[in-house]
């Protein structure tokens, strides 16, 4: 028997805005007939709900009430000054910039001047003029996988196309930076293409930030196809602060060549409603990755990490550390996959999740999942939670240390370690900044 | 002057009662030594003092200069000057002892109304205190008392000490864990503490800690009670005589 399964208002409405908006949505010809079918494809699928294994913990579904309307040609002003605002201690890290406000671009905001060995295309302007070949390709990423990345290939307005030249080394970080701006409640979707070509390293960072007054409705749904050739070595780091209600839906794939050294680190704070998603495949045998991540939640918050390692050849290496704060009602998800193919021999795979716990209503689920068809490899996962201990808090407090700041203090010490993984200090020392002036919010609350 | 009446003290979890009306003075300037058997509620009169959860004092009470700190919390205590050196210190994984040690620094001098220290000036003077100690500032820069040996961890208490500068000085089995040279190292930290506006308990089981910081007075504590007080060579005594003599258990 067929049964015709009922839409959401949600899955109905971006049908709806797909519709509405499609006639001036950036894209050739070719680009719109391959956003056609995206928006087809989503419309088979629907949102993802907890019925289907990887969204178990986040049914997007249930969660995901209504379809905000996307921002296109976005032309909420935008000052330099508000963009330092809006970084907050972003800003104090010496980098490159590219910034892009509601989804697009703006080049009044940029810093790209005198960058050797870095080219930056826009999204946007590529696929105004795209040949069919390179429509394919850019929407290639929306086949095969999920409703998510069929929304993404459906909507995306523009992003950064990032190309690092065969043994370059890039002087400072490169700052892809989506800023949110304005009153309007919107969706917003992105994508950054990055290619670091063979030897080359740079280090990367994609942040998602609001300036102060804006609208707390949007949804962001931003992907990133990373390739990281041969003997490269990327750094690449995610920060998404950007509010209490916004839905973060974040997609990296990234594909490793032969030796090359990947370390990604994703910090998420104060997001109403996060998936962040992590595909890597190692291309060449030798390639290093080390995967790690600090999240901080709290009321009813929602950050969902799910990765999957997948050793498709023989001699790579792969590290994760994850690590959240879960206070109020909370949820933390950890997911995390490694696959270990048939041939992947010598593969050396190790994963760690762990939350800490500072109220009885927040609630952690992790799955650490190995799936292993070799023989000769080594591998091992672990999770933990845990409350803040009472012995250690007594010590502090023994030395004139108030119950707030002990707190505190052994909260950044439980994030410290995977804050660590952030090798450039100017980055760490930004993103301690954020954790501060996040306990400094929950320890009142606590408090209250 | 410290002033301990009668005071009774339960687990808060269970029946058990282990001080049974404890009384004890120790006036500024002096050194007290208070020694007894395994389980005779010394390390809980250490952690009752410095005012730890999971004991309830169902009578008595405690006076430090004249006021009761029963009802203080833990950091209000230290403001008012009480240290405890722990008998085992914690690991603090993540916490560089620098930060630890300028956050407490600066939280008490806070408490008390007075201006925080800057960065140079706190260096200096953990400079000079750790030297006397022993202690160089890079161990510092390490998560606090992560990997130090269990003679490293004492001395990284007795740090803590000299920099606070508290008034009411409780040291719980300090001396456990320390091969000799350790324990001078300590006790020369200690000695130099001694001053006629501090005032020490010092809580061993053995004598030995004793030939290096000499007590001005010496208490037998058994049983949930000080059973005797005598002078310095009241340790000797024990030393010889064991803990046999008093109620409680043996030695």
């Amino acid at each position: 028997m067929n049964v015709a399964v009922m839409k959401t208002k949600a899955e109905q409405a971006f049908s709806e805005a797909f519709e509405a908006a499609a006639g001036k949505l950036p894209g050739s010809a070719a680009v719109k007939a391959r956003r056609a079918e995206a928006i087809g494809k989503f419309s088979t699928l629907g949102l993802p709900h907890r019925r289907i294994e990887e969204w178990k913990y986040t049914d997007l579904r249930a969660n995901l009430k209504e379809a905000l309307p996307p921002a296109i040609h976005d032309k909420t002003p935008l000052t330099i000054a508000e963009l330092i605002v809006a970084l907050g201690p972003l800003a104090h890290v010496d980098a490159y910039r590219v910034a892009f406000v509601n989804g697009q671009h703006r080049a009044e905001l940029d810093d790209v001047s005198e960058a050797p060995g870095l080219d930056v295309a826009l999204l946007g302007k590529v696929l105004d003029s795209a040949p069919e070949k390179t429509a394919n390709r850019l929407i290639a990423a929306a086949e095969g996988e999920g409703a998510v990345a069929a929304l993404n290939a459906a909507f995306m307005t523009d992003g950064a196309i990032v190309r690092v030249a065969e043994g370059a080394a890039l002087a400072k970080p490169l700052l892809i930076v989506f800023v949110r701006a304005g009153a309007e409640a919107r969706s917003v979707a992105v994508r950054n293409v990055i290619n670091i070509g063979d030897g080359a390293t740079a280090t990367i960072i994609e942040a998602h930030v609001v300036l102060p007054g804006a609208t707390p409705d949007v949804q962001v749904n931003a992907l990133n196809e990373v390739l990281v050739g041969k003997g490269a070595g990327l750094d690449h780091a995610k920060v998404a602060v950007d509010g209490g209600k916004c839905v973060h839906l974040s997609n990296w794939g990234v594909t490793l060549g032969a030796n090359a050294t990947y370390r990604g680190f994703q910090f998420s704070v104060g997001l109403g409603l996060a998936r962040n998603e992590i595909n890597v495949v190692y291309a060449g045998e030798g390639g290093k990755l080390d995967l790690s991540g600090a999240y901080l939640a709290r009321g009813g918050e929602h950050i969902d990490t799910t990765l999957v390692v997948d050793h498709a050849v023989p001699r790579c290496e792969s590290r994760e550390l994850f690590k959240g704060v879960l206070d109020g009602h909370a949820r933390g998800v950890f997911q995390g996959k490694v696959i270990v193919r048939p041939d992947a021999q010598k593969s050396d795979g190790k994963q760690m999740s762990q939350a800490l716990m500072l109220s009885e209503d927040a609630e952690f689920d992790s799955k650490p999942e190995l799936e292993i068809f070799a023989d000769d490899v080594v591998c091992g996962h672990g999770t933990t939670s845990a409350q803040l201990d009472p012995d250690l808090l007594f010590y502090c407090r023994s030395r004139g240390i108030p119950e707030d700041e002990a707190r505190a203090l052994m909260i950044e010490s439980f994030i410290g370690e995977a804050l660590d993984k952030v090798e450039h200090a100017e980055i760490r020392t930004a993103l301690q900044s954020y954790a501060t002036s996040w306990l400094a919010g929950s320890v009142r609350a606590v408090r209250t | 002057m410290l002033e301990i009446k009668n005071l009774h003290v339960k687990l808060a979890d269970e029946d058990r009662v282990i001080l049974k009306g404890l009384s004890l003075e120790v006036p500024k300037g002096e050194v007290h030594a208070i020694m007894g058997p395994n389980g005779s509620g010394k390390s809980t009169l250490a952690y009752v003092l410095a005012g730890r959860d999971g004991y309830e004092v169902t009578e008595g009470d405690i006076l430090w200069n004249g006021e009761s700190i029963l009802d203080m919390e833990p950091d209000v205590r230290a403001a008012k000057g009480v240290f405890l050196a722990f008998q085992y210190p914690m690991e603090i994984p993540g916490v560089a002892g620098l930060t630890f040690l300028r956050t407490a620094l600066n939280a008490l001098k806070k408490k008390r109304g007075e201006k925080e220290l800057t960065t140079p000036a706190f260096m200096k003077l953990v400079k000079e205190k750790g030297n006397k100690l022993n202690i160089d500032v890079e161990m510092l820069k390490r998560p606090v008392n992560v990997g130090f040996s269990g003679g490293e961890k004492k001395r990284s208490e007795i740090l803590q000490m000299a920099l606070l500068e508290p008034t009411l000085c409780v040291l719980d089995e300090t001396d456990s864990g320390l091969d000799i040279d350790a324990l001078r190292i300590v006790a020369d930290g200690v000695n130099a503490l001694r001053s006629k506006d501090r005032a020490f308990l010092v809580i061993t089981h053995y004598q030995r800690l004793l030939n290096y910081i000499v007590p001005d007075k010496v208490h037998v504590l058994a049983d949930g009670r000080i059973q005797k007080t005598g002078g310095k060579e009241l340790a000797l005594e024990l030393e010889k005589s064991g803990y046999a003599g008093y109620s409680g258990k043996a030695a």
